[in-house]
């Protein structure tokens, strides 16, 4: 894991792959409405994978705004941190 | 582990279950299925082989849990009321079934036997059994996962879904970890959303995105030929990508900004764009429809497939080229719901031959390759994945891009095995040098062991030929047997020794004149020995020869020798006017006056030019291709030998010489021992005549244009033959042709194919009883010659793929004469040949088979060919614009209901300018282009229609049977009634027929005339004479006729003496004279092209009872000068007449300027004077019906049995010819002025008419008697023209190209004399 993932880190990810600035995402936008596609999106998700999580594709293309997939990923790296610890 | 709550699972028992309707991706499938029940090509499979301890116990509970909640696999189809529906039912669940084939000898193939098995069930939805979960045990640590789920229930992303469950289950249970992924989602939500979507404002904005993005979408072709419909099996072939080509891959993603997944897209739609051609690619794209769906954690069906425009810019950047490609995947995305069957709808585009999209292109990134499975190594493969409609390329990897395998899927009924393995293993070169690549230009479609295949190994040709000259072979043939028949033309036959003496008698006659090595002598002659003898006394100094078609128009010759600055024009004094004037010509008859051998002639060098023979420009002007000897050596050299040419032989010389397929009829004999047959003049053109010359000399070998051929077998005299060899070329031999060959003659039928720039011939086939190939290929590479078949770029194209034809070697002409520019364009550097080597671009479509035969497949411009003459449209084209007045003109080939081609114009008239018509451009093209390339209608548009980009549109130029004119609309009731029968006859459009319309320029013709007449009495209730619509031709004076019809005015005007064929006044009228029969209207279509002038026709007395007819010639002319001196008032009278009308018209010219009268220009159609005829017998019965079949424009021998009267009424009235509806009284008429006619001739003494005669001569039909010189002794002067028709043919339009323009040059002339 290079570095954290943080809810801005995932939102500059986001931009990036949009080709957008940052600020112009909102934490409950619809991502898709914003020009996400689904193959976009998976490679984010791949990227966020490095991090030693599992993510998949099936669970984060649901609901695709940036709240959510943040909870998500702060949910996982919680229990990858639980386990780490125990 | 609970199965989670369903909004639809509570339901008690014995409620009727409830009815969910199908997701419109479902539908899509289920019509689909329907369409074929039994098909299991909607069955999608897979299997995981397993290895290491596995758990089986928590296998199975893995499996069962995760199907029990994938509500999919617990479902029911049915149909009600037509309508499908489906039901959820545990009992439709799938069990996991274990099947031991550990005992069996080869547990593997028993397990991939019985997979295959069960992957063949009819796919049917209504029988139930859509899903299996199989585990089969091949050893103790080795098993095999199956899963089946028809198409209906799970797309590709629900089956890996369900796949990675299961697995994550198994893991967890096998570990005691809890489990990583979450249970399904409820099918329910994916239901409610599609059927939300159906009255969304989204839908409505999709559709309108596809409507956009589609618009101007070309016609889809497949990477192979034949309508893509689904295809109950498929092949299936893969290739992994090596592990370096992730790394590059990610690379270009990077430089493009573009997720990988759409690199591989894109790069493998440039990969298709190898095999279709155009400015796009369009391949169809796998949507899973995820993204923001409730679908994202269902098994279930909703994707779709969109269509995808990939741009085949070659010379940008790759990554640019991605970018591009990526731009538009993700615009495609965010409309991807809209369902592709609905954009084909709206489209029109249903069926296999009207496709949305090609080649499918599917790449899956969202799941890892590998289940992962605690305790195991998993090793997936995909048995099926739906129908194939033409081919699908998945491209299956990681998601991070790692482990690339490419899959090939190919329909059966359009690709072989084999060629679907070729497509996965140029794709994985393809791909791995694309990713490498700085623009796809670079990157080439073959394999380099493809490309050695189709560049070295098929023109495996080399073949030793020596270093010579056409004459050096010859001349040793004449040393090695003097006294061996050489030539044979009409009676006469020359030894090799008498032509050698010939040759050297005329050789010296050049080389007085100055002819030496590296010279041109033009040879424009009639085929003869003297015109053999000519070329080969030019070859013989080293000059080469320039044949100069005697039926071209003087310009054409003109420009010819512009370019050619021949040293000599060998020709004689009766063709001085198809040259400049004050060209010099050398006569080819030997007259004694042989210049003694001064000194030693000079002799040809291999590299020296041969012969020149020019062929039609595009850009207006013919251009000229110069052979060298080494070529044409290289060409007749390889004959003799292939086709055992020899001493004995006796081939036919019958094709003109400024075709190229005469240089070899020509030397070929010669060089080879053989006898060369001179088939007299015109005899080419004549079936019966041919048939009869290959019978009586015994011919061996013969050349045909398949079109001739065709003309050819149809004679009855060919039936039988037996002609050792014959070769076709010159245009495609089409297979029937081939098979009717082999049920008509006796004998070899070889297809051979080359164009003029290269020798005559490059590529050969044996198109024997036994071939049954479809199309007939033109074969293989003659010696020393490579063909290549090539893409644009000059890339080599996979085998079986259309390219265009590449010729390189020992053959090639120098180029084209006086056209650098011309030559650098065609004659490129051979870019597989040694440095310097050039090759000929042909321009012409081929493919080679998997034999590697050739295939022509057309041209790839402008080119066409009618009856074997190389046209190319760009030269009419230019030819009409260059006449003035005209603003824009585009030529087309159109095929005839017949399936024959004929060229049509279409002209824009330039703005303010005079106003034009059909008939006279035709006439005004006469003078400037062969007879050939003029086009048979000529449509007068406002202006041409263009496509969206501005592009000529030749899909919305109309047929040509349109209207000509724009005018008055029909006004009166008979008028307007008159229009709409015109518009039956000819199947026009009512509301396009003017009231000056002119039935004829409508597309009418004498079949046509009978079927309006039959109209015309019936909507009436008038008798009226079939003649009227010859005199009558327009809507608006048709209906006058019929009206004083009505009214009793008339009686039958069209059998009158005086027979108005136009209506314009002003002017010199011209008065034609009536042919044996005594009836006028055969001149009708003179009358129209010759246009804004007053034309009668003069007919015999005696057509109507109770009239008598002529009693001599002499009082036939004094009448007939009276009858117009009553309409001409003093003015200029120009006479013109056909046969018996010549005769008739030089002694009303006689009697004209006997009384004072102006005379204007008299022209004679194939007419001589009486005393011709004066001993021939005189005309029976049989002459008289004869007289009649050709005014009808028939021949004679096409009437079968005995030649009697009721025969020849009876075959004109089945052949619906107007004068079949004659009354019988009429045709009894017509037979009795027949009779009376010949007798009238034959007493007859001419009176000199001290004025000059403009003579067309029916060459095709006479032979070397009967010429204009007759007219001599009774007139001051003749003016003679040799046209290649027969006398039956006068007034035929082809004829009437030629004749119309010299005959308003002679009007024009007289007019402004007097």
């Amino acid at each position: 894991m290079s570095e954290a993932i943080t809810l801005e880190s995932m939102r500059a990810d986001i931009a990036a792959a949009i080709g957008i600035a940052p600020e112009e995402i909102g934490d409950h936008d619809n991502l898709a409405d914003l020009g996400l596609d689904s193959i976009r999106a998976m490679m984010l998700v791949d990227r966020w994978s490095e991090a030693g999580i599992t993510l998949t594709f099936a669970e984060m293309a649901e609901q695709v705004e940036l709240a959510a997939w943040h909870a998500i990923v702060a949910r996982k790296l919680a229990a990858l941190a639980a386990g780490a610890g125990r | 582990m609970t199965a989670p709550t369903r909004g639809l699972a509570a339901q008690g028992p014995a409620e009727r279950p409830e009815r969910w309707p199908l997701t419109e991706a479902q539908l899509g499938i289920w019509f689909a299925q329907r369409i074929d029940p039994d098909s299991p090509a909607y069955q999608t499979g897979q299997y995981v082989v397993l290895d290491g301890a596995l758990d089986r116990a928590a296998f199975a509970a893995a499996v069962r849990t995760a199907v029990d909640e994938a509500d999919v696999l617990a479902l029911r189809f049915l149909e009600e009321d037509g309508a499908p529906a489906m039901v959820r039912d545990e009992d439709a669940q799938p069990m996991l079934e274990v099947v031991d084939v550990s005992g069996t000898g080869d547990p593997f193939a028993a397990a991939m036997a019985s997979m295959a098995a069960d992957m063949a069930r009819p796919g049917d939805p209504l029988r139930g059994g859509l899903a299996a979960e199989r585990l089969y045990v091949l050893r103790n640590e080795r098993h095999l996962w199956y899963q089946r789920l028809h198409h209906i229930v799970a797309d590709g992303y629900g089956t890996a879904l369900l796949t990675a469950r299961i697995a994550d289950l198994y893991s967890a249970l096998a570990s005691g970890e809890p489990p990583r992924t979450a249970a399904f989602g409820p099918l329910l939500g994916v239901l409610r959303e599609d059927a939300d979507y159906q009255t969304s404002t989204r839908r409505a904005v999709d559709r309108d995105y596809w409507a956009k993005a589609l618009d101007g979408l070309p016609e889809i072709v497949g990477l192979a030929s034949g309508p893509a419909l689904a295809a109950r099996t498929h092949h299936r072939c893969a290739m992994d990508l090596p592990a370096s080509f992730a790394a590059r891959l990610q690379g270009l993603a990077a430089e493009a900004k573009a997720p990988w997944p759409d690199v591989l897209v894109a790069l493998v739609g440039a990969y298709v764009g190898r095999f279709v051609g155009g400015q796009e690619a369009v391949v169809g794209v796998p949507h899973m429809a995820r993204f923001g769906s409730a679908a994202a954690s269902v098994p279930a069906m909703v994707m779709n497939i969109l269509p995808l425009r990939v741009g085949l810019d070659e010379d940008s950047s790759v990554a640019a080229h991605v970018a591009s490609v990526a731009a538009g995947l993700r615009a495609a995305r965010r409309h991807g719901r809209f369902r592709g069957e609905h954009i084909r709808r709206e489209l029109g585009r249903l069926g296999g031959e009207r496709r949305l999209h090609g080649p499918l292109v599917n790449v899956l990134p969202f799941f890892e390759r590998q289940p992962r499975m605690a305790g195991l190594a998993t090793r997936l493969e995909r048995l099926g994945s739906g129908a194939v409609d033409d081919i699908t390329f998945t491209i299956l990897a990681s998601p991070s891009g790692q482990d690339c395998r490419i899959e090939v899927d190919a329909n059966p009924t359009l690709y072989g095995r084999e060629e679907t393995k070729a497509h996965a293993e140029r794709l994985a070169v393809f791909l791995e040098r694309a990713v490498a690549a700085a623009t796809l230009g670079s990157v080439p479609t073959l394999t380099e062991a493809e490309e050695r295949a189709e560049i070295v190994a098929v023109n495996d040709t080399a073949h030793k030929v020596p270093e010579t000259t056409l004459w050096a072979l010859i001349g040793g043939q004449i040393e090695a047997t003097p006294d061996a028949a050489a030539m044979r033309f009409e009676r006469e036959t020359l030894t090799y020794r008498a032509l050698g003496e010939a040759v050297d008698a005329t050789a010296r006659r050049l080389a007085a004149e100055g002819v030496g090595r590296g010279d041109i002598v033009a040879v424009a002659l009639p085929r003869s020995i003297g015109m053999v003898v000519t070329m080969l006394a030019a070859l013989r100094l080293g000059a080469a020869y320039l044949p100069i078609d005697l039926g071209h128009p003087p310009a054409r010759i003109a420009a010819m020798l512009r370019l050619a600055q021949p040293r000599a024009i060998a020709s004689d004094e009766r063709h001085r006017h198809l040259f400049p004037a004050g060209s010099r010509l050398v006569s080819a008859r030997a007259n004694g006056t042989v210049p003694p051998p001064a000194r030693a002639l000079p002799a040809a060098e291999p590299t020296g030019a041969a012969y020149v023979i020019f062929t039609s420009g595009s850009t207006g002007e013919p251009k000229g291709v110069v052979v060298e000897h080494r070529a044409i050596v290289n060409r007749l050299l390889w004959m003799r030998e292939q086709y055992a040419i020899g001493p004995g032989d006796r081939i036919l010389q019958k094709t003109p010489a400024s075709f190229d397929v005469s240089v070899w009829e020509l030397f070929l004999p010669l060089l080879a021992g053989a006898t060369l047959v001179v088939a007299p003049p015109e005899v080419h053109k004549d079936p019966a005549a041919l048939a009869a010359l290959i019978g009586s000399e015994r011919i061996s070998a013969v050349h045909f244009v398949p079109s001739m051929l065709a003309q050819f077998l149809a004679e009855p005299l060919a039936a039988g033959l037996a002609i050792a060899r014959v070769f076709c070329s010159g245009e495609e031999l089409p297979a029937w042709l081939r098979d009717r060959f082999h049920e008509i003659v006796r004998g070899e039928l070889h297809n051979l194919y080359g164009p003029t720039e290269a020798a005559v011939d490059v590529s050969y086939w044996p198109a024997s009883a036994g071939d049954d190939s479809r199309p007939v290929p033109i074969g293989f590479p003659v010696w020393n010659t490579r063909l290549y078949v090539l893409d644009g770029r000059l890339r080599p194209v996979p085998r079986g793929v259309a390219g265009q034809l590449h010729i390189a070697g020992a053959q090639l002409a120098r180029g084209y004469i006086g056209r650098p520019d011309l030559t650098a364009e065609r004659f490129v550097p051979d870019p597989f040949g040694a440095p310097g080597e050039r090759m000929y671009a042909t321009g012409d479509l081929a493919r080679r088979r998997t034999d590697g035969a050739i295939e022509f497949l057309g041209r790839a411009d402008g080119q066409v060919k009618i009856r074997g003459v190389r046209i190319e449209i760009g030269e009419v084209e230019a030819a009409l614009t260059g006449l003035g007045g005209i603003a824009e003109a585009a030529v087309l080939l159109r095929k005839d209901a017949a399936g024959e081609g004929r060229l049509v114009a279409y002209v824009v008239p330039a703005k303010g300018g005079a106003p034009v018509t059909a008939e006279a451009l035709r006439a005004q093209l006469a003078a400037t282009l062969p007879e050939a390339m003029i086009p048979a209608a000529i449509v007068i548009l406002d202006g041409l229609p263009v496509t969206g980009n501005g592009k000529l549109d030749r899909a919305a130029l109309p047929e040509p049977a349109g209207p000509v004119s724009a005018g008055r609309a029909p006004a009166s009731a008979t008028e307007k009634t008159v229009a709409a029968l015109f518009a039956a006859t000819l199947g026009l459009d009512p509301a396009t027929v003017h009231a000056e319309d002119d039935f004829f320029l409508l597309g009418g013709h004498s079949l046509k005339a009978a079927d309006l007449m039959r109209r015309v009495r019936a909507a009436f209730a008038v008798e009226i004479e079939l003649g009227a619509v010859f005199a009558h031709p327009t809507v608006g004076r048709f209906a006058s006729h019929v009206d004083a019809l009505r009214a009793g005015e008339t009686r039958r005007a069209d059998l009158a003496v005086l027979l108005p064929l136009t209506t314009a006044e002003a002017g010199a009228p011209v008065a034609c004279i009536h042919p044996a029969g005594g009836l006028g209207w055969c001149y009708a279509g003179l009358a129209r092209a010759l246009g804004d002038r007053p034309v009668y026709a003069l007919q015999a007395r005696g057509l109507t009872a109770g009239e008598a007819p002529a009693a001599s010639l002499e009082a036939m002319a004094r009448d007939y000068v009276e009858t117009l001196a009553a309409v001409s008032a003093g003015r200029t009278v120009h006479l013109v007449g056909w046969s018996v009308g010549g005769i008739v018209a030089q002694a009303m010219a006689a009697e004209m300027a006997a009384r004072g009268m102006p005379v204007g220009a008299v022209a004679l159609l194939d007419a001589y004077p009486s005393e011709v005829w004066r001993d021939e017998p005189p005309p029976d019965e049989r002459a008289a019906l004869e007289a009649l079949l050709r005014i009808a424009g028939h021949e004679i021998g096409e009437i079968a049995g005995e030649l009697t009267r009721e025969a020849a009424i009876r075959f004109l009235r089945a052949g619906g010819h107007a004068l079949g509806q004659l009354p019988e009284e009429t045709i009894g008429a017509i037979a009795r002025i027949v009779e009376n006619n010949a007798r009238l001739v034959r007493q007859y003494s001419h009176r000199r008419y001290a004025g000059r005669l403009v003579h067309f001569r029916a060459a095709a039909e006479h032979g070397d008697g009967l010429d204009a010189s007759l007219w001599a002794p009774h007139v001051a002067a003749v003016e003679a023209h040799d046209l290649p028709y027969r006398h039956g043919q006068m007034l035929s339009p082809a004829a009437l190209a030629t004749i119309v323009p010299r005959l308003q040059a002679a009007f024009a002339e007289a007019d402004g004399s007097r």
